[in-house]
């Protein structure tokens, strides 16, 4: 049995150690932003906050998240939108949205880092980050619109 | 602002990394053996054998210059290229300017899984340092770089051997190349035999081919 912390509230699973993550958040505690893509980290689609930093949860397994804060898009604005989240409407990025929650995630790791990112910061950030949907021209957009909301802080 | 208190605190934790090995340079391993005890002949065999774990893509590939470049080695595959997806180690060597190495290599004890799933370890995901340049240098250089103070963190032999044991007990990066998960290729040998040649090869005075 294990125990962790998900967008503020405390589940014990009982699940094997080696189980991805993601399997828990979707499969036990129905918790379905986060998607699987590719289940190898190539895609980014699982992407996740464990204490706070970007993590794919398709590769962190539950024996190394027990007793961790994790949090998924749909608490990451903390009961409204993100300031990511609006720049993301406002944009009108998702297309299919498979990856999006992943996208913002790690929109938001990126802003953390780099508060007011170039071109070239998004597109590295970011490039872990696949879109079949080729949304990137609008990613880009959003989160130079994001950062001007979140004043480059 | 975050980003250079991130970034300032990797470098500190970097320097006390390296303080650390300053001060296992000092302890003698208990695995290490008395300088002298073997010939420069047994020590240069011992040698081709470490120069074959550590030219070998699982130990090199994060072996990599001020560029930071990650270099993957895809299972099946003998040809190396750049890591996908931009990454780039940075200053820290951690990904923090950018994108952290442990998004993606999560830091676990558990047994890697199949490749082509990101490898894991116990300690951050991380580049070796700067000064540690292993990717694209002959055996010979790495061995006068492994031999050299400035170049190897502050260790001696014994330290060299010491600091083996101590990423073993950390289930570190040294360890973990022999077993990199089902489809990827391991160094040759164990570990427990690339101790074994350390202590050899620093016993018989570090020597290395001409």
């Amino acid at each position: 049995m294990f125990e962790l912390t998900v967008n503020g509230t405390k589940h014990q699973v009982d699940v094997v150690p080696e189980m991805p993550l993601l399997w828990v958040l979707r499969d036990e505690l129905g918790i379905t932003s986060p998607k699987y893509g590719c289940g190898i980290a190539q895609c980014g689609a699982c992407t996740v906050q464990i204490d706070g930093a970007a993590v794919r949860s398709c590769q962190a397994r539950m024996a190394d998240v027990a007793g961790k804060a994790i949090t998924t898009l749909e608490a990451v604005g903390n009961g409204k939108l993100h300031p990511v989240q609006e720049a993301w409407i406002e944009h009108q990025v998702p297309q299919c949205g498979y990856c999006q929650a992943g996208q913002i995630i790690q929109a938001i790791a990126l802003l953390k880092t780099i508060p007011k990112p170039s071109d070239k910061d998004i597109d590295v950030v970011m490039s872990g980050n696949l879109c079949r949907c080729g949304t990137y021209e609008r990613i880009r957009g959003a989160i130079h619109a994001a950062a001007e909301k979140m004043g480059g802080k | 602002m975050r980003k250079t208190i991130l970034i300032a605190l990797t470098l500190a934790s970097s320097s006390i990394v390296t303080l650390t090995g300053l001060v296992l340079a000092k302890e003698e391993s208990k695995d290490a053996l008395p300088l002298g005890s073997i010939s420069r002949a047994e020590g240069l065999e011992a040698w081709k054998r470490i120069e074959a774990v550590v030219t070998h893509p699982r130990c090199a590939n994060c072996h990599v210059d001020a560029r930071a470049i990650p270099i993957w080695t895809p299972a099946g595959e003998s040809k190396s290229r750049i890591h996908g997806m931009n990454i780039r180690g940075g200053e820290s060597r951690i990904g923090a300017e950018t994108v952290p190495c442990s998004t993606c290599h999560v830091t676990s004890k558990l047994p890697n899984p199949p490749a082509p799933a990101p490898l894991h370890a116990g300690i951050d995901w991380q580049l070796a340092p700067v000064e540690f340049i292993w990717f694209g240098k002959s055996g010979s250089e790495i061995c006068a770089q492994l031999k050299d103070s400035k170049r190897n963190g502050g260790r001696d032999a014994a330290g060299l051997v010491e600091h083996l044991k101590h990423d073993a007990s950390l289930s570190g990066f040294i360890p973990r190349a022999w077993a990199p998960g089902t489809g990827r290729t391991p160094p040759p040998g164990t570990f427990e035999d690339h101790v074994r040649d350390m202590a050899l090869w620093g016993a018989a005075g570090q020597p290395c081919p001409d």
